[in-house]
Protein backbone atom coordinates (compact mmCIF):
# COMPACT_ATOMS: atom_id res chain seq x y z
CA UNK A 1 0.00 0.00 0.00
CA UNK A 2 1.01 3.87 -0.86
CA UNK A 3 0.17 6.91 -0.26
CA UNK A 4 -0.05 9.05 -3.12
CA UNK A 5 -1.45 13.00 -3.74
CA UNK A 6 -1.77 11.63 -7.45
CA UNK A 7 -1.80 8.99 -9.81
CA UNK A 8 -1.83 9.38 -13.28
CA UNK A 9 -3.02 6.48 -15.16
CA UNK A 10 -1.11 6.59 -18.94
CA UNK A 11 2.34 7.50 -19.76
CA UNK A 12 1.62 8.59 -22.99
CA UNK A 13 2.35 12.37 -23.96
CA UNK A 14 -0.60 13.57 -22.48
CA UNK A 15 -0.14 11.55 -18.51
CA UNK A 16 4.30 13.28 -19.19
CA UNK A 17 2.99 16.52 -19.48
CA UNK A 18 -0.03 16.64 -16.70
CA UNK A 19 2.59 15.35 -14.42
CA UNK A 20 5.22 17.79 -15.41
CA UNK A 21 2.86 20.67 -14.81
CA UNK A 22 1.72 19.71 -11.78
CA UNK A 23 5.21 18.95 -9.76
CA UNK A 24 6.43 22.05 -11.87
CA UNK A 25 3.78 24.22 -9.46
CA UNK A 26 4.80 22.68 -6.46
CA UNK A 27 2.63 19.33 -5.92
CA UNK A 28 4.74 16.36 -4.70
CA UNK A 29 4.30 12.65 -4.32
CA UNK A 30 2.93 12.59 -8.22
CA UNK A 31 2.98 8.62 -9.22
CA UNK A 32 2.61 7.94 -13.55
CA UNK A 33 1.70 4.47 -13.86
CA UNK A 34 1.09 3.02 -17.25
CA UNK A 35 0.04 -0.95 -18.48
CA UNK A 36 2.97 -1.35 -21.13
CA UNK A 37 6.22 0.32 -22.12
CA UNK A 38 7.33 3.75 -22.49
CA UNK A 39 5.32 5.15 -25.66
CA UNK A 40 3.69 2.08 -26.41
CA UNK A 41 0.54 3.61 -26.97
CA UNK A 42 -0.49 6.36 -29.58
CA UNK A 43 2.05 8.59 -28.63
CA UNK A 44 4.45 6.31 -29.60
CA UNK A 45 2.33 5.86 -33.35
CA UNK A 46 1.10 8.93 -33.86
CA UNK A 47 2.54 10.52 -37.13
CA UNK A 48 4.27 13.49 -35.51
CA UNK A 49 2.69 16.21 -37.14
CA UNK A 50 2.10 19.68 -35.01
CA UNK A 51 -0.47 21.88 -36.57
CA UNK A 52 -2.90 25.19 -35.91
CA UNK A 53 -5.18 25.00 -38.87
CA UNK A 54 -8.35 23.69 -37.05
CA UNK A 55 -11.70 25.24 -37.69
CA UNK A 56 -12.95 25.29 -34.14
CA UNK A 57 -11.63 28.41 -32.00
CA UNK A 58 -10.78 25.21 -28.99
CA UNK A 59 -8.81 23.27 -31.67
CA UNK A 60 -7.03 26.74 -32.37
CA UNK A 61 -6.30 27.88 -29.15
CA UNK A 62 -4.93 24.50 -27.82
CA UNK A 63 -2.53 24.07 -30.45
CA UNK A 64 -1.97 27.94 -31.00
CA UNK A 65 -0.34 27.94 -27.26
CA UNK A 66 1.18 24.59 -27.42
CA UNK A 67 3.52 25.20 -30.87
CA UNK A 68 4.24 28.73 -28.67
CA UNK A 69 5.40 25.98 -26.15
CA UNK A 70 7.43 23.51 -28.41
CA UNK A 71 9.15 26.46 -29.62
CA UNK A 72 10.78 26.69 -26.54
CA UNK A 73 10.74 23.06 -25.19
CA UNK A 74 14.09 22.07 -25.18
CA UNK A 75 15.17 25.11 -23.13
CA UNK A 76 12.10 24.92 -20.33
CA UNK A 77 12.40 21.20 -20.50
CA UNK A 78 16.06 20.98 -20.20
CA UNK A 79 16.52 18.17 -22.48
CA UNK A 80 19.85 17.15 -23.53
CA UNK A 81 18.84 15.61 -26.34
CA UNK A 82 17.22 16.84 -30.14
CA UNK A 83 12.88 17.21 -30.15
CA UNK A 84 13.59 17.28 -34.02
CA UNK A 85 11.60 20.11 -34.18
CA UNK A 86 10.90 21.67 -37.48
CA UNK A 87 8.70 24.48 -38.60
CA UNK A 88 8.51 24.12 -42.00
CA UNK A 89 4.53 24.51 -42.28
CA UNK A 90 1.47 22.72 -43.18
CA UNK A 91 -0.10 23.12 -46.75
CA UNK A 92 -3.29 22.52 -46.70
CA UNK A 93 -5.02 21.10 -50.50
CA UNK A 94 -8.84 22.44 -51.01
CA UNK A 95 -9.65 19.83 -53.95
CA UNK A 96 -13.11 21.62 -54.52
CA UNK A 97 -14.59 25.03 -54.77
CA UNK A 98 -16.52 24.30 -51.66
CA UNK A 99 -13.81 22.90 -49.15
CA UNK A 100 -12.28 26.33 -51.16
CA UNK A 101 -15.13 28.64 -49.42
CA UNK A 102 -14.65 26.59 -46.14
CA UNK A 103 -11.32 27.34 -45.63
CA UNK A 104 -11.82 31.16 -46.60
CA UNK A 105 -13.34 31.10 -43.33
CA UNK A 106 -10.70 28.66 -41.63
CA UNK A 107 -8.02 31.04 -42.11
CA UNK A 108 -10.49 34.18 -41.05
CA UNK A 109 -10.97 32.32 -37.98
CA UNK A 110 -6.83 31.60 -37.40
CA UNK A 111 -5.90 34.52 -37.97
CA UNK A 112 -8.34 36.54 -35.71
CA UNK A 113 -6.48 34.17 -32.67
CA UNK A 114 -3.14 34.92 -34.29
CA UNK A 115 -2.16 32.11 -36.32
CA UNK A 116 -0.46 32.91 -39.18
CA UNK A 117 -2.18 30.87 -41.95
CA UNK A 118 -2.64 32.28 -45.49
CA UNK A 119 -4.93 31.45 -48.15
CA UNK A 120 -2.90 30.12 -51.21
CA UNK A 121 -3.59 29.94 -54.87
CA UNK A 122 -2.22 26.56 -56.76
CA UNK A 123 0.70 28.38 -58.39
CA UNK A 124 1.70 29.70 -54.80
CA UNK A 125 1.43 26.33 -53.45
CA UNK A 126 3.35 24.54 -55.99
CA UNK A 127 6.06 27.39 -55.54
CA UNK A 128 5.92 25.92 -51.50
CA UNK A 129 6.08 21.76 -52.72
CA UNK A 130 6.79 22.04 -56.71
CA UNK A 131 6.44 17.96 -56.86
CA UNK A 132 2.61 18.71 -55.97
CA UNK A 133 0.04 17.08 -59.02
CA UNK A 134 -1.52 20.52 -59.94
CA UNK A 135 -4.66 18.73 -60.78
CA UNK A 136 -4.91 17.60 -58.10
CA UNK A 137 -6.58 20.67 -55.87
CA UNK A 138 -8.07 23.96 -56.61
CA UNK A 139 -6.42 25.77 -53.92
CA UNK A 140 -4.54 25.59 -50.17
CA UNK A 141 -3.61 27.17 -47.06
CA UNK A 142 -0.71 27.38 -45.48
CA UNK A 143 0.66 27.89 -41.84
CA UNK A 144 4.49 28.28 -41.95
CA UNK A 145 4.67 27.80 -37.97
CA UNK A 146 3.19 24.24 -38.08
CA UNK A 147 5.58 21.27 -38.19
CA UNK A 148 6.93 18.21 -37.08
CA UNK A 149 8.04 17.12 -33.45
CA UNK A 150 9.78 13.46 -32.42
CA UNK A 151 6.72 12.18 -30.24
CA UNK A 152 9.49 9.93 -28.47
CA UNK A 153 12.23 12.57 -27.83
CA UNK A 154 9.46 14.73 -26.61
CA UNK A 155 7.59 12.28 -24.47
CA UNK A 156 10.76 11.64 -22.50
CA UNK A 157 11.74 15.52 -22.40
CA UNK A 158 8.53 15.35 -20.28
CA UNK A 159 9.15 12.47 -18.03
CA UNK A 160 12.92 13.08 -17.42
CA UNK A 161 12.01 16.83 -16.25
CA UNK A 162 8.90 14.87 -14.38
CA UNK A 163 11.64 13.00 -12.69
CA UNK A 164 13.83 15.88 -11.70
CA UNK A 165 10.84 17.26 -10.06
CA UNK A 166 10.15 14.34 -7.81
CA UNK A 167 7.40 12.74 -10.27
CA UNK A 168 8.07 8.84 -10.01
CA UNK A 169 6.75 6.86 -12.89
CA UNK A 170 5.96 2.28 -13.15
CA UNK A 171 5.82 0.74 -16.36
CA UNK A 172 4.03 -2.87 -16.79
CA UNK A 173 1.45 -1.85 -14.34
CA UNK A 174 -2.48 -1.99 -15.14
CA UNK A 175 -5.04 -0.32 -13.21
CA UNK A 176 -7.52 -3.34 -12.48
CA UNK A 177 -10.09 -1.79 -9.90
CA UNK A 178 -10.28 2.28 -8.86
CA UNK A 179 -12.50 2.43 -5.28
CA UNK A 180 -14.85 5.33 -4.58
CA UNK A 181 -16.57 5.90 -1.07
CA UNK A 182 -19.80 7.82 -2.33
CA UNK A 183 -18.51 10.77 -4.98
CA UNK A 184 -15.05 10.88 -3.49
CA UNK A 185 -12.39 8.68 -5.21
CA UNK A 186 -10.71 6.83 -2.29
CA UNK A 187 -7.70 3.89 -3.99
CA UNK A 188 -6.67 2.45 -7.13
CA UNK A 189 -5.48 -1.50 -7.08
CA UNK A 190 -3.16 -1.91 -9.69
CA UNK A 191 -1.87 -5.56 -10.80
CA UNK A 192 1.33 -4.59 -8.42
CA UNK A 193 -0.07 -2.24 -5.64
CA UNK A 194 -2.59 -0.16 -3.81
CA UNK A 195 -2.77 3.51 -3.87
CA UNK A 196 -4.35 5.65 -1.77
CA UNK A 197 -5.15 8.59 -3.47
CA UNK A 198 -6.54 12.29 -3.38
CA UNK A 199 -6.21 12.87 -7.20
CA UNK A 200 -6.59 10.71 -10.35
CA UNK A 201 -6.14 11.21 -13.67
CA UNK A 202 -7.21 9.56 -16.39
CA UNK A 203 -5.38 9.82 -19.26
CA UNK A 204 -5.26 6.18 -20.68
CA UNK A 205 -5.54 7.31 -24.58
CA UNK A 206 -7.52 4.60 -26.38
CA UNK A 207 -8.56 2.58 -23.05
CA UNK A 208 -9.74 5.76 -21.57
CA UNK A 209 -13.60 5.01 -21.49
CA UNK A 210 -12.42 1.66 -19.58
CA UNK A 211 -10.57 3.47 -17.20
CA UNK A 212 -13.61 5.67 -16.34
CA UNK A 213 -15.77 2.80 -16.21
CA UNK A 214 -13.82 1.17 -13.18
CA UNK A 215 -14.26 4.17 -11.80
CA UNK A 216 -18.08 4.68 -12.54
CA UNK A 217 -17.38 7.71 -15.04
CA UNK A 218 -19.39 7.01 -17.97
CA UNK A 219 -16.75 8.65 -21.14
CA UNK A 220 -18.63 9.42 -24.54
CA UNK A 221 -15.24 8.29 -26.49
CA UNK A 222 -14.29 5.30 -28.19
CA UNK A 223 -10.97 3.91 -29.92
CA UNK A 224 -10.27 2.82 -33.81
CA UNK A 225 -7.44 2.18 -35.66
CA UNK A 226 -5.62 4.49 -37.79
CA UNK A 227 -2.90 3.17 -39.80
CA UNK A 228 0.47 5.00 -41.11
CA UNK A 229 3.59 4.13 -43.71
CA UNK A 230 7.09 5.13 -43.30
CA UNK A 231 9.11 4.82 -46.56
CA UNK A 232 13.19 4.72 -46.94
CA UNK A 233 14.88 7.74 -46.09
CA UNK A 234 15.81 9.94 -48.95
CA UNK A 235 17.36 13.15 -49.05
CA UNK A 236 15.52 16.32 -48.57
CA UNK A 237 12.58 16.46 -50.88
CA UNK A 238 9.37 18.50 -49.06
CA UNK A 239 9.50 20.78 -46.71
CA UNK A 240 6.11 21.15 -45.09
CA UNK A 241 3.36 18.93 -43.95
CA UNK A 242 0.98 18.14 -46.94
CA UNK A 243 -2.44 17.55 -46.11
CA UNK A 244 -5.83 17.05 -47.23
CA UNK A 245 -9.23 16.19 -45.66
CA UNK A 246 -11.32 15.72 -48.93
CA UNK A 247 -8.64 13.37 -50.28
CA UNK A 248 -8.05 11.63 -46.84
CA UNK A 249 -4.13 12.02 -46.67
CA UNK A 250 -1.36 13.56 -44.80
CA UNK A 251 1.86 13.10 -45.54
CA UNK A 252 5.40 14.72 -44.50
CA UNK A 253 9.16 14.06 -44.62
CA UNK A 254 10.87 14.01 -41.77
CA UNK A 255 14.00 15.49 -40.63
CA UNK A 256 15.57 11.87 -40.82
CA UNK A 257 14.62 11.84 -44.50
CA UNK A 258 11.70 9.08 -44.37
CA UNK A 259 7.95 10.51 -45.88
CA UNK A 260 5.47 9.22 -43.28
CA UNK A 261 1.54 9.22 -44.17
CA UNK A 262 -1.26 8.13 -42.77
CA UNK A 263 -5.01 8.34 -43.67
CA UNK A 264 -8.54 7.25 -42.47
CA UNK A 265 -9.91 4.24 -42.69
CA UNK A 266 -13.53 4.30 -43.36
CA UNK A 267 -16.43 2.15 -41.30
CA UNK A 268 -13.38 1.12 -38.68
CA UNK A 269 -15.21 -1.26 -35.72
CA UNK A 270 -14.55 0.21 -32.67
CA UNK A 271 -11.66 -1.64 -30.22
CA UNK A 272 -8.33 -1.28 -29.88
CA UNK A 273 -7.41 -2.94 -32.91
CA UNK A 274 -3.98 -1.61 -33.99
CA UNK A 275 -2.53 -3.98 -36.97
CA UNK A 276 -1.29 -3.12 -40.45
CA UNK A 277 -3.55 -3.97 -43.55
CA UNK A 278 -2.81 -4.18 -47.48
CA UNK A 279 -5.91 -2.58 -48.03
CA UNK A 280 -4.46 0.50 -46.27
CA UNK A 281 -1.41 0.50 -47.94
CA UNK A 282 -3.05 0.17 -51.14
CA UNK A 283 -5.76 3.02 -50.86
CA UNK A 284 -2.45 5.19 -49.20
CA UNK A 285 -0.39 4.50 -52.32
CA UNK A 286 -2.77 5.73 -54.44
CA UNK A 287 -3.99 8.58 -52.90
CA UNK A 288 -0.21 9.71 -52.09
CA UNK A 289 0.92 8.98 -55.86
CA UNK A 290 -2.00 11.00 -57.07
CA UNK A 291 -1.50 13.66 -55.08
CA UNK A 292 2.50 13.46 -54.76
CA UNK A 293 3.20 11.72 -58.24
CA UNK A 294 7.32 11.41 -57.34
CA UNK A 295 6.31 9.63 -54.18
CA UNK A 296 5.95 6.49 -56.61
CA UNK A 297 9.68 6.14 -56.65
CA UNK A 298 10.26 5.71 -53.03
CA UNK A 299 9.79 2.07 -51.16
CA UNK A 300 7.49 1.59 -48.47
CA UNK A 301 9.96 0.16 -45.53
CA UNK A 302 7.15 -0.71 -43.20
CA UNK A 303 3.49 0.13 -41.60
CA UNK A 304 2.12 0.08 -38.29
CA UNK A 305 -1.36 1.24 -36.44
CA UNK A 306 -2.47 3.47 -33.53
CA UNK A 307 -5.64 4.27 -31.65
CA UNK A 308 -7.17 7.32 -32.27
CA UNK A 309 -9.49 8.04 -29.35
CA UNK A 310 -12.93 9.71 -30.74
CA UNK A 311 -14.98 12.05 -29.02
CA UNK A 312 -18.34 13.35 -30.03
CA UNK A 313 -17.11 16.80 -31.28
CA UNK A 314 -13.79 15.47 -32.21
CA UNK A 315 -12.08 18.18 -29.37
CA UNK A 316 -10.67 16.91 -26.24
CA UNK A 317 -12.14 16.28 -22.72
CA UNK A 318 -9.82 17.56 -20.53
CA UNK A 319 -12.26 18.01 -17.25
CA UNK A 320 -13.07 17.48 -13.75
CA UNK A 321 -16.17 15.07 -13.20
CA UNK A 322 -19.36 16.31 -11.56
CA UNK A 323 -20.11 13.22 -9.94
CA UNK A 324 -16.46 12.09 -8.73
CA UNK A 325 -14.22 14.19 -6.31
CA UNK A 326 -10.79 13.74 -7.19
CA UNK A 327 -11.18 12.38 -10.51
CA UNK A 328 -9.79 13.80 -14.15
CA UNK A 329 -9.82 12.97 -17.61
CA UNK A 330 -7.61 14.20 -20.25
CA UNK A 331 -8.72 12.00 -23.66
CA UNK A 332 -11.12 11.79 -26.78
CA UNK A 333 -8.03 14.25 -28.77
CA UNK A 334 -9.45 12.53 -31.90
CA UNK A 335 -5.72 11.79 -33.48
CA UNK A 336 -4.37 15.16 -31.91
CA UNK A 337 -3.24 14.30 -28.39
CA UNK A 338 0.32 14.65 -29.35
CA UNK A 339 0.02 18.18 -31.10
CA UNK A 340 -1.90 19.49 -28.36
CA UNK A 341 -0.31 17.58 -24.61
CA UNK A 342 1.40 21.26 -23.43
CA UNK A 343 -1.95 22.86 -23.10
CA UNK A 344 -3.59 19.37 -22.10
CA UNK A 345 -0.74 19.41 -19.07
CA UNK A 346 -0.90 22.82 -18.18
CA UNK A 347 -4.81 22.88 -18.44
CA UNK A 348 -5.38 19.91 -16.54
CA UNK A 349 -2.96 20.90 -13.75
CA UNK A 350 -4.89 24.47 -13.45
CA UNK A 351 -8.11 22.72 -13.04
CA UNK A 352 -6.99 20.57 -10.38
CA UNK A 353 -5.14 23.02 -8.44
CA UNK A 354 -8.43 25.25 -8.68
CA UNK A 355 -6.19 28.05 -10.31
CA UNK A 356 -7.79 30.08 -13.11
CA UNK A 357 -7.22 28.29 -16.75
CA UNK A 358 -5.18 29.90 -19.26
CA UNK A 359 -7.91 29.33 -21.93
CA UNK A 360 -11.84 28.60 -21.33
CA UNK A 361 -12.32 25.61 -20.40
CA UNK A 362 -16.01 24.85 -20.69
CA UNK A 363 -16.06 23.82 -24.32
CA UNK A 364 -13.19 21.10 -22.71
CA UNK A 365 -15.47 19.53 -20.15
CA UNK A 366 -16.94 16.37 -19.95
CA UNK A 367 -20.68 18.34 -18.95
CA UNK A 368 -20.87 19.41 -22.44
CA UNK A 369 -22.16 15.91 -24.15
CA UNK A 370 -24.79 16.20 -21.69
CA UNK A 371 -25.97 19.52 -21.49
CA UNK A 372 -25.70 20.14 -25.36
CA UNK A 373 -26.57 18.18 -27.94
CA UNK A 374 -25.42 20.68 -31.16
CA UNK A 375 -22.13 21.18 -30.88
CA UNK A 376 -19.60 22.54 -33.15
CA UNK A 377 -17.72 19.50 -34.53
CA UNK A 378 -14.21 19.97 -35.83
CA UNK A 379 -14.22 19.12 -39.26
CA UNK A 380 -10.50 19.37 -40.21
CA UNK A 381 -9.39 15.57 -39.71
CA UNK A 382 -7.81 13.11 -40.94
CA UNK B 1 37.14 -13.21 -58.43
CA UNK B 2 35.63 -15.46 -60.84
CA UNK B 3 36.00 -19.35 -60.76
CA UNK B 4 37.19 -20.58 -63.68
CA UNK B 5 38.15 -24.39 -63.23
CA UNK B 6 36.28 -26.71 -60.72
CA UNK B 7 37.04 -29.64 -60.42
CA UNK B 8 32.94 -30.63 -60.68
CA UNK B 9 31.33 -27.40 -62.48
CA UNK B 10 32.15 -26.13 -65.74
CA UNK B 11 31.75 -22.42 -66.17
CA UNK B 12 31.70 -21.12 -69.64
CA UNK B 13 32.68 -18.09 -71.03
CA UNK B 14 30.35 -15.51 -71.40
CA UNK B 15 30.43 -12.61 -73.39
CA UNK B 16 31.56 -9.73 -72.28
CA UNK B 17 29.53 -6.40 -71.54
CA UNK B 18 30.80 -2.87 -71.27
CA UNK B 19 29.81 -0.49 -69.12
CA UNK B 20 30.66 2.78 -66.56
CA UNK B 21 31.55 2.61 -63.19
CA UNK B 22 32.30 6.48 -62.07
CA UNK B 23 33.14 7.77 -65.31
CA UNK B 24 35.30 5.10 -66.52
CA UNK B 25 34.82 2.40 -69.20
CA UNK B 26 34.89 -1.08 -67.47
CA UNK B 27 33.77 -5.00 -68.75
CA UNK B 28 31.27 -7.13 -66.62
CA UNK B 29 30.59 -10.47 -68.21
CA UNK B 30 26.48 -11.12 -69.58
CA UNK B 31 24.60 -12.34 -66.46
CA UNK B 32 26.47 -10.37 -64.14
CA UNK B 33 24.17 -8.61 -61.80
CA UNK B 34 25.75 -4.99 -61.27
CA UNK B 35 27.10 -5.37 -57.96
CA UNK B 36 29.10 -9.04 -58.97
CA UNK B 37 30.63 -7.23 -62.26
CA UNK B 38 31.90 -4.85 -59.36
CA UNK B 39 32.86 -7.40 -57.01
CA UNK B 40 35.05 -9.52 -60.17
CA UNK B 41 36.87 -6.16 -60.61
CA UNK B 42 37.93 -5.78 -57.18
CA UNK B 43 35.56 -2.98 -56.54
CA UNK B 44 34.76 -3.56 -52.91
CA UNK B 45 33.14 -0.14 -51.85
CA UNK B 46 29.70 0.36 -53.31
CA UNK B 47 28.35 3.24 -51.33
CA UNK B 48 28.76 5.07 -48.11
CA UNK B 49 26.95 5.02 -45.20
CA UNK B 50 23.86 7.10 -44.07
CA UNK B 51 24.78 8.43 -40.73
CA UNK B 52 28.96 8.10 -40.22
CA UNK B 53 29.69 8.39 -44.01
CA UNK B 54 31.78 4.76 -43.65
CA UNK B 55 32.56 2.42 -46.54
CA UNK B 56 29.56 -0.07 -47.40
CA UNK B 57 30.26 -2.64 -50.04
CA UNK B 58 28.48 -6.41 -51.03
CA UNK B 59 26.86 -7.82 -48.03
CA UNK B 60 23.26 -9.85 -47.83
CA UNK B 61 23.37 -10.36 -52.01
CA UNK B 62 19.58 -10.74 -52.12
CA UNK B 63 18.25 -7.30 -52.23
CA UNK B 64 16.71 -6.92 -48.29
CA UNK B 65 20.11 -5.23 -46.81
CA UNK B 66 20.22 -1.84 -49.02
CA UNK B 67 23.97 -1.95 -48.79
CA UNK B 68 24.73 -2.20 -52.18
CA UNK B 69 22.49 0.66 -53.01
CA UNK B 70 24.20 2.74 -55.75
CA UNK B 71 23.16 5.39 -58.35
CA UNK B 72 22.62 4.01 -61.91
CA UNK B 73 21.78 5.47 -64.97
CA UNK B 74 21.11 8.73 -62.52
CA UNK B 75 18.24 6.33 -60.10
CA UNK B 76 19.36 6.40 -56.80
CA UNK B 77 18.72 3.44 -54.43
CA UNK B 78 19.01 0.73 -57.03
CA UNK B 79 19.73 -2.52 -55.53
CA UNK B 80 22.79 -3.76 -57.81
CA UNK B 81 22.87 -7.14 -56.13
CA UNK B 82 19.72 -8.31 -58.08
CA UNK B 83 20.16 -5.53 -60.85
CA UNK B 84 21.20 -7.32 -63.74
CA UNK B 85 23.89 -5.96 -65.79
CA UNK B 86 23.11 -3.99 -69.05
CA UNK B 87 25.62 -3.00 -71.93
CA UNK B 88 26.73 0.93 -71.41
CA UNK B 89 25.27 1.33 -67.38
CA UNK B 90 26.17 4.48 -66.03
CA UNK B 91 26.90 3.52 -62.21
CA UNK B 92 28.27 5.81 -59.42
CA UNK B 93 29.08 5.14 -55.85
CA UNK B 94 26.13 6.46 -53.51
CA UNK B 95 27.06 9.36 -50.98
CA UNK B 96 23.62 10.22 -49.71
CA UNK B 97 20.22 9.03 -49.17
CA UNK B 98 19.05 9.47 -53.11
CA UNK B 99 18.01 12.33 -54.49
CA UNK B 100 14.74 12.56 -56.27
CA UNK B 101 13.84 15.02 -58.94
Amino acid sequence: MKNVNCLIIGAGISGVSIAYNLASKGMKNIHVVDKSYFTSGATGRCGAGVRQQWNTETNCLLAKKSIDFFEHAKEILQYPGNLEFKQEGYLILATSQQEHEQFIKNVDLQNSLDIPSSLLSKEQALAIVPHLNPDSFVSATFCPTDGHLNPFKMTEAYMLAAKRLGVTFSFFEEVKKINRDNHKIVSVETTKELYIVDVVVNAAGGYSAEVGALAGIDIPVYSENHEILATEPVERIQGPMVMSFSKNIYCQQVPHGAFLMGRTTPGQPHNHDVESTWQFLDEMAKTAIHILPLLGELRVVRQWGGSYNMSPDRQPIISATEDLEGFYIACGFSGHGFMFAPMTGLLLSEIILKENPTLPIAGLSLERFKHITDFEVEQSVV
Amino acid sequence: MRIKNHPILTFTQEEEIAFTFEGKSVKGNKGDTIASALSALGIMTLGHSIKQNRPRGFYCAIGNCASCNMVVNGVPNVRTCITLLEENMDVWRQMDKGVYK
